[in-house]
């Protein structure tokens, strides 16, 4: 069964000094439930892509179709910015807080409680009166991660949400992520251009090429949990996801 | 090390002020510091029949929280829209820039016209207090128009700059949380907006201390400290006419960096954003 439906994608962007080819066409099914990561080169489309998919971005042509069951209900589409994108006059509690008090429909008491319970999943419990600024730059990402997640999303689309962390930060958090998804069993399209990243996250990879972004390859990952960087298969993965990496050639405009 | 220069400047003044006055030769109408010193320490005492500086400074202090308030309470809301909607803010600009030029010195004559002498006792009917010495009979609705005028748009612009630095990250983010508009302008807007909200503030309080001299020459006004700098002028009483120079820069300088304190936080919080 399919959660999100993307036909024939392509978007370019006007601009005074030319126009800008930045994606497609593109096209790809994410069943539901499933981890997808979209691996690509810097500058070939990939937060085109996403931001489409959210609604930020009007396509020029092809579609996208939320399929998620929900039984009536609007399916709620959770996004992670590259940048975080706290609210940065708000406490940590007020901006996990704030999807829930901005559809008005839920009552203080279950707000709390759901916000207290994210906050404890993503380790944040101890900083809800901080502010932003306050926190380093891992706890800013977990925070803005908490944020969706209280959405309890049908869908989550994260742009590179870790690409500004350490390594060991960013492991913590990728760990993090693929249990969190696994508990929630929700669908996730994960946005990334390190391949290490991807293969220890996906489920599918799906690489595009060099802007305007295309699909040159789409690989199952079959590890079983716990991933380990270090075993055999993770390095055949690694390596043959490099290998086309370094194939892509760049068009000419 | 701190930087001593500002809290220098002051005595130097003062120095420069007193080798004026005292120096040989000197044939300078102005007081010296000391006879400016012996006005201000007797704020009760009545200065040439207009009152004491207390009671001056009270009228004037009221009289600017009026206009002041009306301008706050007409300015925001107009800038927030201005700086929401390019279309409420293409009609309104020209008009903003034509007005904003008048001085309240130019406006005068045209307050007179529209508010005679009229007061806010009078135009809240409480003409019972007409024969009293009270507050509400020295506030002249033309006044508080002049100062309203003065304070305005300084706010406005503010509010305005404020609206529109909103980061496109933040709309973004409030959408895709599922923010509807109200819940966006009410939460992401204003608090965005605050820091240049309250650098308009400060801006429009300054300009109110600014106006109430000119505020306080329309006719039929015999109080605030505007009108005793200006009549402590005609009877050449210099000692009085510095000493409420001394005051207006006092309680001015107070209420911009009382405003300016206020929005430190908020300007803290919006600009330490990694
Ligand atoms: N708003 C925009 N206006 C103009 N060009 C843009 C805009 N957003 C992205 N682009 C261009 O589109 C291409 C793809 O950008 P992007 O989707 O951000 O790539 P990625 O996320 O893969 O690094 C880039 O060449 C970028 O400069
Ligand atoms: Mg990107």
């Amino acid at each position: 069964m399919r959660a999100l439906s993307v036909t024939g994608l392509v978007k370019t962007f006007r601009e005074k000094s030319g126009d800008v080819h930045a994606l497609g066409p593109v096209s790809i099914d994410v069943p539901q439930g499933s981890f997808l990561c979209v691996l690509g080169p810097t500058g070939c489309g990939k937060t085109t892509l996403l931001r489409t998919i959210a609604g930020l971005e009007i396509p020029d042509s092809g579609s996208v179709e939320l399929m998620i069951r929900t039984n009536g209900r609007q399916p709620v589409v959770g996004y992670v910015f590259q940048q975080g994108a706290l609210f940065p006059w708000m406490s940590i509690y007020a901006n996990v807080e704030f999807p829930l008090s901005a559809r008005g429909n839920i009552d203080r008491i279950t707000r709390r409680q759901r916000v207290e319970a994210i906050l404890d999943m993503v380790g944040l419990s101890d900083f809800s009166s901080s502010y932003p600024h306050q926190l380093s730059g891992g706890m800013q990402q977990r925070a803005a991660l908490a944020r969706s997640l209280v959405m309890q999303p049908d869908i989550l689309l994260l742009d590179e949400p870790f690409s500004s962390l350490d390594t060991r930060t960013s492991q913590d958090l990728q760990e993090n992520l693929r249990n969190t998804w696994k508990e929630a069993a929700t669908t996730v399209v994960f946005v990334t251009h390190s391949i290490e990243e991807a293969v220890y996250l996906a489920g599918e990879v799906v690489v595009l090429g060099h802007r305007p972004g295309r699909i040159v390859r789409r690989q199952t990952i079959d590890l079983p949990d716990p991933r380990s960087r270090l075993s055999p298969e993770f390095t055949e993965y690694l390596v043959s996801l490099r290998r086309t990496f370094e194939e892509l050639v760049e068009e000419p405009e | 090390m701190k930087n001593r220069l500002p809290g220098l400047i002051i005595p130097l003044l003062l120095l420069l002020w007193w080798i004026l006055i005292t120096g040989e030769g000197s044939d300078t109408l102005l007081p010296s510091p000391a006879e400016v010193f012996s006005i201000l320490v007797h704020p009760f005492r009545d200065q040439i029949s207009t009152g004491s500086l207390i009671w001056s400074m009270t009228v004037s202090l009221v009289r600017i929280t009026l206009g002041f308030s009306l301008a706050v309470t007409i300015g925001i809301p107009i800038g927030l829209m201005m700086g929401a909607s390019t279309h409420v803010r293409k009609f309104l600009s020209l008009m903003i820039e034509m007005a904003r030029p008048l001085s309240a010195i130019a406006l005068l004559p045209l307050s007179i016209i529209l508010f005679k002498s009229e007061t806010l006792s009078q135009f809240l009917g409480m003409s019972y207090l007409r024969y009293q010495k009270h507050l509400l009979n020295e506030m002249q609705l033309g006044m508080i128009f002049i100062l309203f005028w003065g304070g305005v748009f300084p706010i406005i612009l503010g509010t305005i700059q404020g609206v529109r630095s909103v980061r496109k990250l933040h709309l973004e983010a409030a959408k895709v949380l599922g923010a509807r508009k109200t819940f966006v302008f009410r939460h992401v807007m204003i608090p965005s907006a605050l820091p240049d909200i309250f650098h308009g503030l400060k801006l429009g309080i300054g300009r109110c201390w600014m106006v109430i001299i000119a505020a306080e020459m329309l006719p039929g006004t015999n109080s605030g400290i505007g009108y005793l700098i200006r009549y402590s002028y005609q009877l050449s009483r210099y000692d009085i006419m510095l000493a409420c120079l001394v005051i207006v820069a006092i309680i001015g300088a107070f209420f911009s960096k009382g405003l300016e304190a206020l929005g430190e936080k908020s300007l803290v919080l919006r600009s330490r954003e990694r």
